[in-house]
């Protein structure tokens, strides 16, 4: 057998029959293109919903709800759990506030203060603040600051005893300005131990690293947090992280509703896909395994004179084989420009946010497809073809 | 090069029954026979046996340039049958047998190709000695019958065969054509030494191209059968 011989009979037969050839290959191309515009919108829509979910942290963050009592060593075992990306405890509410100015520009502002720390979802691409004295600003907070990178602000904090007010101020500068997506309300993000010195302050206790006067501290150890800032590591973690807090019975506020939305609508279109591709295959298959059954008998007398010249029925089934696998290619690339057109059009048509698609393939999309178009060509061909070992050379031989 | 001894071939049964008798046929290498008879008395039968592409019911003895042929049927040997009919076989079929997705240069080339054999000229040459160097680059279907019968005749000798068969090769051309072709092909088996058996019903033809003829008679037996066989033995 000389299979680039029998490569090359079967591609000029195949080019001979070039009518019969392109209706194989049409009959394809109608299998093929569709399937691939409802896998590309299947991927395109669930892809961009899923990316939009995944972009925004706040998707994956858990919110402790009511009033809890976390210890450190538990928020630290709980920021080593394989399913959590970020954990880190919050002070009050009441004492994470702060008041800011920008001595140069004259403008103030009180602002949310947040725990952060390396890994803070947040925060992104930003650098943590280094130290107590080091912030990181939302684009908000700066913007009406008129704060920059690098600015020195002027923080001050207050707390009211013995019926009256005291006030401690502290210079902190700006590491980064966060950008408007990561956070859109008025914040300031700061080391843990900056949000726990306001915390001891405005609790009356003195804070001996900013030299803020007060009662003596405690143990570090016995310090109770009301609430932690925790984001799950992907979307599929965080429904069971809800449960682990439930367990626990800690209520906890999540998106997991929301994730699961999005999760159960690509369930259901990988169920449509995959019926709708089933039955669409099953044709296929059937229509060239039918192909191969009429070439077969049509090509009788050409396939008998082949057989008189010396080729066996291996070859002959690959002669048969390879004229579908031409269909097959042919048909995939077809099909795959027809569903570039198409992708062009749906995005067009449905999507405006830059890097979403409505309809979208990768690659590994198009190679996957092209293999299944191949090699079910060739099994239905195979299937089809196995009658060539019933052809003798003296039959047909007279009338060609 | 051909012994066949005792060689049976039947198909279809009662009055539906042909068979296909052969006591003795012994022809050396480079003779040239021609097989003459009415239509119906096994001519192209015996041709499909030496051809190997049809199996003998039985056979005392039936060897082709020393090859046990009877033997590689009894084993069923498939592969080793279509490869020695690839290797020392060449068939002028009746109608041509050009295969008609290929010009006429790869249906003359086609038989050296099988057999891996390089381009040595031969294709051009024969195509010239039977005047179809003109044609090369065409597809059969544009071929006129006399033009097609030549290219099979040349397809038929392209890769240097022992063994040259021909089943009515002039039956489809006018007697001047007719004569052309014939005296064509022979010309060519005779110039490769190639051991020739030519089945046709005009046996001036065959007479007139120097063939030992060879007669085929058949008759009707008593269970309303046809038994066909050779009249007279080589």
């Amino acid at each position: 057998m000389r299979p680039l011989l029998i490569a090359g009979l079967a591609w000029q037969d195949f080019r001979n029959d070039a009518r019969l050839s392109a209706c194989a290959v049409l009959a394809l191309v109608a299998v093929i293109a569709p399937l691939l515009v409802l896998f590309g919108l299947k991927f395109g829509l669930v892809g961009s919903l899923t990316e939009r979910l995944q972009r925004d942290p706040g998707v994956r963050e858990i919110i402790p709800l009511g009033g809890g009592r976390f210890r450190a060593e538990f928020i630290e075992e709980l920021a080593q759990h394989p399913r959590v990306a970020f954990a880190i405890p919050r002070t009050r509410q009441i004492a994470a506030t702060a008041e800011l100015l920008l001595p140069a520009h004259g403008r103030g502002l009180t602002v949310e203060m947040l725990p952060t720390a390396e890994g803070d979802p947040l925060l992104a691409q930003v650098a943590p603040p280094d130290g107590l004295q080091q912030v990181v600003l939302s684009f908000t907070a700066a913007e009406k600051l008129g704060a920059r990178a690098g600015d020195e602000l002027q923080a001050s904090f207050s707390r009211q005893q013995a019926g009256q007010m005291q006030w401690r101020r502290t210079r902190l500068q700006v590491s980064s300005v966060l950008p408007l997506a990561a956070f859109e309300r008025d914040g300031l993000f700061a080391s843990l131990q900056l949000l726990e010195a306001v915390e001891d302050y405005r609790d009356g206790r003195a804070v001996a690293a900013l030299g803020w006067q007060g009662e003596e501290q405690g143990s570090a150890s016995a310090r109770v947090y009301p609430a932690l800032r925790l984001y799950a590591r992907e979307l599929n973690d965080v429904e069971p992280l809800r449960q682990f807090f439930a367990e626990r019975k800690l209520l906890v506020s999540t998106q997991a509703a929301q994730i699961a939305q999005v999760q159960s609508l690509s369930r259901n279109l990988d169920l449509v896909f995959w019926i709708i591709a089933s039955l669409a295959v099953a044709g296929a298959v059937a229509a060239i395994a039918a192909g191969a059954v009429a070439a077969v008998e049509r090509k009788q007398r050409e396939l008998a004179v082949l057989r008189l010249l010396g080729f066996g029925t291996a070859a002959l089934l690959l002669f048969v084989m390879l004229q579908a696998l031409y269909s097959g290619l042919l048909a995939a690339a077809v099909a795959g420009l027809l569903y570039l057109l198409a992708e062009h059009g749906l995005n067009r048509l449905f999507m405006q946010v830059p890097g979403e698609f409505a309809s979208h393939l990768l690659p590994m999309h198009y190679l996957v497809a092209l293999c299944a178009v191949l090699l079910a060509s060739t099994a239905a061909a195979a299937l089809g073809g196995w009658r060539v070992a019933r052809i003798e050379a003296c039959q047909g031989i007279r009338d060609v | 090069m051909i012994r066949l001894d005792g060689v049976r071939k039947t198909r279809g049964q009662g009055a539906q029954r042909y068979s296909l008798e052969i006591d003795r046929l012994h022809l050396a290498a480079g003779e040239r026979v021609a097989l003459v008879g009415p239509s119906g008395c096994g001519k192209s039968t015996l041709l499909d046996l030496l051809a190997l592409v049809l199996a003998p019911d039985a056979a005392q003895g039936f060897a082709l340039g020393g090859e046990d042929v009877a033997g590689l049927w009894r084993a069923r040997q498939l592969d080793r049958l279509a490869s020695w009919r690839s290797r020392h076989l060449g068939y002028v079929l009746q109608a041509g047998g050009l295969l008609g997705f290929l010009d006429v240069r790869g249906n003359i080339r086609l038989p050296r190709q099988l057999l891996g054999l390089g381009d040595d000229g031969s294709v051009e040459r024969l195509a010239e000695a039977l005047d179809v160097h003109d044609q090369l680059g065409k597809k059969p279907a544009t071929l006129s019958i006399g033009q097609r019968q030549r290219v099979s005749c040349a397809r038929a000798l392209a890769h240097g065969p022992a063994l040259l068969l021909a089943d009515e090769p002039t039956a489809s051309l006018d007697p001047v054509n007719a004569d052309r072709v014939m005296q064509l092909l022979l010309r060519e088996a005779e110039a490769c030494q190639v051991t020739c058996v030519v089945a046709t019903h005009d046996e001036a033809l065959a007479h007139k191209a120097g063939l030992t003829v060879l007669r085929m008679a058949c008759r009707r037996d008593t269970d309303g059968g046809v038994t066909a066989s050779l009249e007279r033995a080589a």
